[in-house]
Formats: structure tokens, C-alpha cells, sequence
């Protein structure tokens, strides 16, 4: 900041001199030349005199001939001084004004402004660098989880709109290249209380750079990142990215897992889906004969798994000069009957419209529908704008880029475990992933499963840190309702992490240990009550042995006396 | 030989110089110090401090600070002025004029390392 009124006041050089001289040569010519008194004695302006009459004459205020009458040698010498000294002022006020109003300054001040915001900064944050749809969705998920986030874009647009918003947690935002490493510095890249950096850019290239800055950086922040190809994925995990997120791939491996493993397909989306589905509103593809319209990046991916798991696909594309084209690809459009007739329409289970325009995927899925109403029916939403049609259209399964990105990213921060769980859950047999499946459903209800950490340190579960020292404790001593313990809450450990191993759905009979982090899965109530359970000494002493301890210090003090406490434990039983 | 270091220099030299010249003479008698001199001390020492705005560099800041003791300095000294020879037919007493002779004293030292430091920097260039 103190760059810049140096900066500020070296433009505004030439109207101060301006401003000086002509204020030295009025009060000059207000001092020497002759004035006369109420009783026309002469009377010579002194420099107080003429200075005070110059200020409020060159400001426009006049108050008028002060201190006496003026005679006319002064009127001449005030006609002069009034048009030099308003037009010098005016002349200073509108540089002063066109220096405030310079782009470079605004975006100087604002980048002030957002770097003392940053520096104050008390509470976990995210950086989130890009805010096209899927940030604008994250950003909000966040702030209505009371998760602050700093936001960076290099648009003008996306940051205006963030000037206006009604989140419940305003996030700090500023315009510029987030692949820019001093940027990254400003953001609070190195800010202790930054958890993590999220890369949303549309272009792989500057996710790349974003990587490898971060990296460089502080290497010990979480970093995920999106990327739009395969090559690109790759190389951003090369550069130790937490997690990357390609959501062509991640959409398209979801359909593949759907079609040969179903369970595994459901745990997916349980644990990564929005929390506000039921899980009866899920349906699922079965096997057969595909169609896929358009072969873009979405309908290539779509093809590459659906091949894997070797169901019969046919692709529809109007490009008639694609090369790299699978064999049997009929040319034409696909949002005319005819074609999709030719395609083998009646006897296809499910078609795939991903073409890059929303109201010609629409189109195609009308069509088809009133061809073979039986079909699966799988939509590319491009645009966000277009949601409503998508809605009525009452399609199986839409994919939306920006929110299938955004919903994992939020998964992911939310419970940093999953993606670990996720990885080797992967590589699950189908019988296993089934069983997993209808194990979690057993414990989650109609609603979509609750995630959540237990990190048994003593900021987040002082009771079971201090109970640990003294006791051995077992996982599914835990799991019982802190108010009546005759009651399992309904839910499961998913995961384990302790050091640096990992232990996949550990068995209830393991001890817990302090420094454990659980991935937990299980409804809100379990959610609430393993909270109180974990923090509060006399709840856990009633959930482990059935004794209720008392809240206050003081009868905690009494019921240490041992003939105290035997009576009034006869009282109570 | 360039004109914007003739005027920065020539204003710095004479704010040193009008300084120096009020200053010089009994502390006790007003007609050795000229009100007008004064003036003149103020206006040329306000267009020096304007002229070394916005140099970013480490002597730029030491200009700039040498320029605003001055000036502060002799405002106080033309306040003192302005408020003692208030009144009527009242003029200085030589209380006052000894306050307003050491406070563009002190003046003047800032204005004298104003020059020091414009001397050693000319001598300093490569030529």
C-alpha cells in the first residue's frame, strides 16, 4: 500500500506545484499591495490575512472581503487570483480523480485489499482457482458447510458475479492468473490455515501449471485437480496431486461399473453422489446393446468402457471426416429417426446422447423414446442453464460435468479418507462389492449414507484420547447409543488409517488407538450421537461400562469419597 | 545535461539557501529577518517536497523525510509568527521571535542534509 500513494502522488506533481505557485503569487500580491481599514487608514494584508482569503476564494466558498473592504487595486489583483486559483484546484481535484479511477490503481487497491483479508484469515480455508461451474458449486457446498473458501479467476465475469452473492460464508475473491506462483502466494497458498487447492481451469495446461506450482510451493497441501484428458491426468498425478478428476472418465467408468458390477457402482455413488438423493431414486442400466450419439470426449470414454466390459455398442456420429471412428459407425444425424432406426434402435437397451449441444441430445432421446420406450436413456448436459429441460425430460441418468466434479471434490474434502477407500474398493470382486453394499444399506436407510471422520486426536475426541491412556478400548464398544446402550447406533467403520497403514472395513473387535482416523458411514442420528460419545467423558464412561458419571465437578469430587458413592449408588439402584 | 535535474536541484539549493538567509542574524531583532523571506522559505520548500514525491528508491526516502521536517518546521515558525503578531499594533516580542529564529534553524540543518545528500549522490554517478 505505501507503494502506491508514493505512486499516487508522483502523478499529482505537476498540479500541486500548479497549486503552490499560484497560491505563493496571490498571497504575495494580497501582502504588497495597499489596503485600507474601516476608516480608510491604510492597512497592509497580512500573510494570515492573505493566505485565509486565497483558501476560501480558490475553494469557491467566499466569504467575501475580509478583513476589510477591498479597494480597487486589490478588486483588480482578486479578479486575476479567483480564475488562476479555481482552475489550478480543479485542475488538482480531476487528476486526483482520474488517478482513482486508473485501472492499474483499482486493481492495485483491490489486491491490497485481498491480500490483508488473506493475511487475517483465522479458520480453515480452501483455494479454489477457477470459478466457472463446478467452482460456483463447490463454493457454495462449502459456504453452506461453514467452510471459507479463496476464490481466483482470471474472468471478468464469474468474479462480478461473486461481487453479488448471497452465500452464507462470503468468500474472498480477486481476479488473476491463478497459475501465476506469486498470485498462488497472495491467495494464502502458504497460509497455515489453508487445507487445501483445488484447480478447476478449463484448460489442462494451466491445472498442469497450477500443480506444479502448488507443489513447489508447499508441498505438504492437499491438491486436487481437474483434468479434461487422459495424458494430462496422468502427468498432474506425476507432480503428487492428491487427487485428479476427470469427469468424462469418472462418468463413464460409473456407467461401465453399473453395467458389470452394481454393487461397487452403488457404493460409488452413495459416497460421492449429493447427500439430498433417496437411494430408491437410483435406477440402474442392465445389459445389452448400446447406442452412442456423438463421439466427442464424452462419447470416446463412454465407448472405451462400455468396450471393456464388453457390451455391443453402435455410435452414431455426423462428423463424416472423424478418423479414429470404431468399426460398424454409422454416419448421420442422430436426431432423426431414420438414422436411429438404422442403427438398430428396437432391440438397443440403453442409448448414450453425448453430443456437445443440449437441445440436440434432448432431441435424440425424444426420438429414441418414442421409437423403443423401453430404453435406458443416458444425457450429456452441457450447460448448467439448461437443468429444467433435462429435469422434464425425465431421463435415467444425466451427466453434468461441472457438478459430478464438484460433488466428488466436496466428498472428498469433507472426509479426505474416501478417496483412499474408494481406490480399494475399486478392486473389489463383484460378490465382495455386493455384500459391501447391502451391508451399508443395512445401516443407512432410505437416505443417502452420512460420511464421516473420526480422528482420535485430542482436539476432535478429547474424551476418547484421554480414556485410551488408561483403558483398552474396541471399535464396537463405540458403536452403542450414548443414552441408552442397549442400542446399536446404525453404523459401520468403512475404513481405517493408522500410520501409514490402512486397514479396509476393519473387524469390530480391533482396538482403537490414539492417533486412529476411521472413515464412518451411517445415518444423521449415528452421526450426532458418536460425536457426543466421543467427546464427552461421561457419556463414554456410560457407553463402555453402563455407569453414569455425573456432570458437575463437584459431585464428581463427592462420588471420589468412597462411602459416598456406595450410598448413593444404593440410592440410584 | 538534463532540465528536470537543473529544477530539482536548483529548488533543493534555494530552499537551503532562503532558509539560510532568514536565519542568518540577532536572534533578538526582528529587522534582521525578513517576513517575506520566510514566505518565500515555505513555498520554495513545499515545491521541493512535491518535486521528490514518488521515487521509490532508498535515497528518494531520505530526501522526502529531510524535506518534510523542513517544512514542518518552518510552518510552525510562520504559526508562531502569524499568532504573536496578532492583536492590536502588537508586534513580535523576543520570546516569540527567538522561537521562530530555532525552528527555522532546525530548518535549516534538514535542508543542509537535503544538499549533503544531493551532492554525494552527483558525485557518486558514473559519468
Amino acid at each position: 500500500m505505501p507503494n502506491l500513494i508514493y505512486l499516487l502522488l508522483r502523478r499529482l506533481r505537476s498540479p500541486l506545484i500548479t497549486l503552490i505557485l499560484v497560491y505563493a503569487i496571490s498571497m504575495t500580491g494580497y501582502v504588497l499591495i495597499p489596503g485600507e481599514d474601516g476608516n480608510r487608514d491604510p492597512y497592509q494584508m497580512t500573510f494570515f490575512d492573505a493566505f485565509y482569503f486565497v483558501s476560501f476564494m480558490g475553494t469557491t466558498i467566499g466569504f467575501g472581503e475580509i478583513p476589510y473592504e477591498f479597494t480597487q487595486s486589490q478588486r483588480y489583483w482578486t479578479l486575476v487570483c479567483l480564475y488562476a486559483t479555481v482552475i489550478s484546484w480543479l485542475y488538482g481535484i480531476g487528476s486526483m480523480l482520474s488517478v482513482f479511477q486508473d485501472p492499474a490503481f483499482r486493481q492495485q487497491t483491490k489486491l491490497n485489499r485481498f491480500k490483508r483479508s488473506v493475511a487475517r484469515i483465522r479458520q480453515p480455508f480452501y483455494l479454489i482457482c477457477g470459478y466457472g461451474e463446478t467452482g460456483r458449486r463447490l463454493v457454495r457446498d462449502l459456504a453452506n458447510h461453514g467452510i471459507l473458501s479463496v476464490v481466483l479467476d482470471s474472468g471478468e465475469v464469474p468474479i462480478n458475479e461473486l461481487e453479488v452473492n448471497d452465500l452464507a460464508i462470503s468468500p474472498l475473491w480477486l481476479k488473476a492468473d491463478a497459475s501465476n506462483a506469486q498470485m498462488l502466494e497472495i491467495a494464502g497458498i502458504k497460509h497455515e490455515q489453508c487445507k487445501g487447492i483445488i484447480s478447476l481451469a478449463n484448460d489442462d495446461r494451466v491445472n498442469l501449471t497450477i500443480a506444479i506450482v502448488g507443489q513447489l510451493i508447499n508441498n505438504n497441501i492437499r491438491l486436487i485437480t481437474r483434468a479434461d484428458t487422459k495424458e494430462a491426468e496422468s502427468n498432474i498425478l506425476s507432480f503428487g496431486a492428491n487427487e485428479v478428476i476427470n469427469p468424462f472418465e469418472t462418468f463413464a467408468s460409473r456407467l461401465a461399473l453399473a453395467l458389470h458390477s452394481p454393487g461397487l457402482y452403488l457404493i460409488t455413488e452413495w459416497t460421492t453422489g449429493r447427500r439430498d438423493k433417496q437411494t430408491d431414486n437410483l435406477s440402474l442400466p442392465t445389459n445389452g446393446r448400446w447406442i452412442i450419439c456423438g463421439f466427442g470426449d464424452f462419447g470416446r470414454a463412454a465407448y472405451r468402457y462400455l468396450d471393456e466390459v464388453g457390451e455391443s455398442i453402435c455410435v452414431i456420429s455426423s462428423d463424416r471426416h472423424g478418423r479414429d471412428v470404431p468399426s460398424g459407425t454409422i454416419i448421420g444425424r442422430p436426431t432423426e429417426a431414420a438414422t436411429l432406426k438404422k442403427a438398430g434402435i428396437d432391440d438397443a437397451i440403453g442409448i448414450i446422447a453425448g453430443t456437445g449441444n443440449d437441445p440436440d441430445n434432448l432431441s435424440v432421446l425424444m426420438t429414441a423414446h418414442e421409437l423403443n420406450p423401453n430404453l435406458f436413456r443416458i444425457a450429456h448436459q452441457n450447460e448448467e442453464k439448461n437443468k429444467p429441460m433435462f429435469d422434464a425430460a425425465k431421463l435415467d441418468l444425466v451427466m453434468q460435468r461441472g457438478n459430478l466434479i464438484a460433488d466428488k471434490i466436496f466428498a472428498l474434502l469433507r472426509t479426505p479418507l474416501l478417496g483412499d477407500f474408494l481406490r480399494i474398493v475399486g478392486r473389489f470382486k463383484k460378490a465382495r462389492a455386493n455384500e459391501l453394499a447391502s451391508r451399508m444399506i443395512a445401516v443407512m436407510g432410505d437416505d443417502y449414507p452420512e460420511l464421516w471422520e473420526i480422528s482420535v486426536m485430542p482436539d476432535q475426541a478429547p474424551a476418547l484420547v484421554e480414556r485410551l491412556k488408561s483403558s483398552e478400548i474396541l471399535i464396537k464398544d463405540l458403536l452403542h447409543d450414548p443414552y441408552d446402550r442397549e442400542r446399536k447406533l446404525s453404523t459401520m467403520v468403512l475404513f481405517l488409517k493408522r500410520g501409514d497403514g490402512n486397514a479396509i472395513l476393519p473387524e469390530d473387535s480391533r482396538r482403537v488407538k490414539a492417533g486412529d482416523r476411521f472413515l464412518m458411514c451411517g445415518n444423521k442420528v449415528a452421526y450426532q450421537k458418536l460425536q457426543i460419545t466421543t467427546r464427552n467423558t461421561g457419556y463414554l464412561e456410560y457407553v463402555l461400562t453402563g455407569k453414569r458419571l455425573p456432570d458437575s465437578w463437584i459431585w464428581r469430587k463427592l462420588m471420589e469419597n468412597e462411602k459416598f458413592a456406595e450410598r448413593f449408588s444404593q440410592d440410584s439402584s | 545535461m538534463r532540465t528536470e535535474k537543473v529544477v530539482f536541484a536548483f529548488f533543493i539549493v534555494l530552499a537551503l539557501t532562503l532558509n539560510f538567509g532568514f536565519f542568518l542574524g540577532d536572534f533578538a531583532n526582528v529587522a534582521h529577518h525578513n517576513v517575506y523571506e520566510l514566505f518565500a522559505a515555505i513555498v520554495v520548500s513545499l515545491i521541493a517536497t512535491v518535486l521528490k514525491f514518488g521515487d521509490r528508491t532508498h535515497l528518494g526516502s531520505v530526501f522526502l523525510a529531510t524535506s518534510l521536517v523542513a517544512d514542518l518546521q518552518l510552518i510552525c515558525a510562520a504559526l508562531v509568527w502569524g499568532i504573536n503578531s496578532q492583536g492590536v499594533g502588537a508586534s513580535l516580542d523576543e520570546n516569540s521571535l527567538a522561537t521562530i529564529i530555532s525552528l527555522s534553524g532546525g530548518a535549516l540543518l534538514a535542508n543542509i542534509i537535503s544538499v549533503v545528500l544531493l551532492v554525494s549522490e552527483t558525485i557518486n554517478l558514473r559519468r
